[in-house]
């Protein structure tokens, strides 16, 4: 029996119903990973995997999601397995703690096969700035997977895992999902903790899921998502169980269409497929007005003074001493510094630190910080009126389809627009995802529904509903051949 | 943007660039920060900053001990260390 392309929830009928076998199903995922051309994992954990799939298929295993072989993005801490970040600097990183967030995973019974390809630090739109090789879209190698979770979006794309982990700090999850034509979600800033996430900004950082269909992400998200005392801002409010409100009905629901998003200006198809979404919707019962958010349009250059700032104090302590790479031949410790950090981070980690030195440097401090967290506030304000008005926003999840590998290296600013659409729910901390919904170009593109602060069940009723009338998410690529 | 700024700040970051890359570097920088100018068009006259968007207070906990020591597994991941110690070349004569 093939797996591959199985849901998460057909997989648990399956083993369910003992029609496979836990260790057949991780067995099976090994096989497929070593086939793979896509370069989506760093690391495997081949041997615990199949010792916790025996166990499982003894019984000695429960949970929601037991004996599912899931990827954990290299991101997250796991507990004597390798986590890289995507950098040479933590090469022979070995936590000796997991996060919270691969822990939640594990207790629901879960068996994580490998840590998956990611942009350094997961600074990137296109999985190029990994220092593990850049990761290739399954649905035509000789483009990107998008990024920063490159290659979790990849693996579920291709069929290897059901799900894996992600993080979204600018549209990490959302914007690969996209160019991956897979589902992918990102919660309200503190829903799920960071603890053990390796930090890049932290006032934006969030962890999310990609899976097959937004059914099953509710799941990931019903073990994903938990307070957590290690993580000071994780949000304390009473725990949801997402899979309750997913079949409610649209009829009389509101979507809000920013003004400011100039659709009319993206590929032709991407306009097409935007409008015959809407129309899904309309069929649905749902009403569309248009919004005005007149401070969106700054979300870029505000992500790119508050994002690097953060990231120029997170990543000063990656100086070779208490763990990760250290610079050899050195003759005192500035020197170590210098030299560690030098040979250790690449060229965008690099170009990130500087500009966030700059920006928070004397005599910048408010010309760029203060002033980009006063816009900050500004983008959130938008946010709070527009959630007045509608019950969720919709937008394309990124500006075309997936990018040749290489197009867009030169220019950091092309690459940043990328997550043109998706900066902005960073900024104000609202849940957002994304749902395939059509192609460009032959690939696919992703639609970005975004909610209000806590309404992930809200957002995740809508792509449900969706996906109940559409088939986008039931396409899978021709694998190894250019469409 | 110039060649001082960017040593500058690439000394306080304790980052050295490469010199082959430093033109090219400098001009990304100089092209970014005239990008995020931008921010500079907009009225920000009595808005308050946003540092984090929940605007929540950390929450405080009793400052009693709640894990093990595991000194063992935190050295192991130095490049360099002794029993108790992380080793680093020396810093007074």
């Amino acid at each position: 029996m093939s797996i591959r392309f199985k849901t998460l929830s057909e997989l648990k009928k399956l083993l369910e119903k003992k029609e496979i076998s836990s260790f057949e199903l991780v067995s099976e995922t090994f096989r497929n990973i070593s086939s793979s051309k896509t370069n989506s994992f760093i690391t495997l954990d081949e041997e615990a995997a199949l010792s916790k799939a025996k166990d499982f298929d003894q019984g000695k295993v429960n949970g929601d999601l037991a004996g599912i072989p899931i990827a954990q993005k290299d991101l997250f801490c796991t507990k004597n397995l390798r986590t890289t970040c995507g950098s040479k600097i933590l090469e022979n990183f070995i936590p000796p703690y997991d996060a919270t967030v691969v822990k939640n995973l594990s207790n629901a019974g879960s068996i994580c096969v490998g840590k998956t390809n990611m942009d350094e630090f997961a600074m990137g739109s296109s999985n190029e700035t990994s220092f593990y090789g850049t990761v290739r879209n399954p649905w035509s190698l000789d483009r990107v997977p998008g990024g920063s979770s490159g290659g979790s979006a990849a693996a579920v794309s291709e069929g290897l895992v059901c799900a894996a982990t992600g993080t979204d700090t600018g549209g990490s999850i959302r914007q690969p999902a996209a160019l991956c034509g897979i589902t992918g979600i990102k919660p309200t800033y503190g829903r799920a903790s960071r603890w053990g996430m390796i930090a890049f900004a932290s006032s934006l950082d969030q962890a999310g899921t990609f899976a097959r269909n937004a059914e099953d992400c509710a799941l990931l998200l019903n073990h994903i998502c938990s307070h957590d005392t290690k993580d000071t801002t994780s949000i304390s409010d009473m725990q949801e169980n997402y899979l309750v409100n997913l079949n409610n009905d649209l009829n009389g629901k509101t979507i809000g269409i920013i003004k400011e998003f100039d659709i009319s200006s993206l590929n032709k198809e991407v306009q097409d497929s935007f409008e015959q979404s809407k129309k899904i919707f309309e069929n649905l019962g749902a009403n569309f007005v248009e919004i005005s958010m007149p401070n969106i349009k700054l979300s870029v250059p505000t992500y790119y003074v508050v994002a690097p700032a953060e990231c120029s104090s997170n990543l000063s302590r990656f100086d070779g001493v208490k763990y990760g790479y250290r610079a050899k031949n050195v003759e005192n410790l500035e020197e170590l510094y210098i030299k560690s950090r030098s040979e250790g981070f690449g060229d965008e980690v690099k170009r990130r630190i500087l500009i966030g030195t700059y920006v928070l440097s004397a005599g910048f401090y408010d010309a760029y910080y203060k002033k980009a967290q006063q816009s900050r506030r500004m983008i959130k304000n938008d946010f709070v009126d527009a959630f007045s008005e509608v019950d969720i926003i919709m937008s394309p999840s990124s500006p075309s389809s997936a990018f040749k590998i290489g197009s867009k290296t030169e220019d950091p600013i092309e690459m940043y627009l990328e997550d043109l659409f998706t900066i902005s729910s960073n900024l104000a901390g609202v849940p957002a995802m994304s749902i395939p919904h059509g192609f460009a170009k032959g690939l696919p593109i992703g639609l970005q529904l975004i909610g209000n602060y806590l309404e992930e069940s809200k957002i995740l009723n809508f792509a449900h509903q969706y996906q109940k009338n559409s088939d986008w998410h039931l396409k899978t690529p021709n694998l190894g051949e250019s469409p | 943007m110039d060649n001082k700024t960017v040593e500058t700040i690439s000394y306080l970051a304790r980052l050295q660039l490469d010199k082959d890359k430093k033109e090219k570097i400098t001009k990304d920088l100089e092209n970014i920060i005239n990008f995020v100018d931008e921010l500079q068009s907009l009225d920000t006259k009595d808005v308050a900053p946003l540092s984090n968007p929940l605007e929540k207070v950390a929450s405080k906990r009793e400052d009693s001990i709640t894990s093990k020591s595991r000194k063992e597994a935190f050295l192991s991941n130095s490049p360099e260390s002794d029993q108790d110690y992380f080793i680093v070349p020396k810093v007074v004569e």
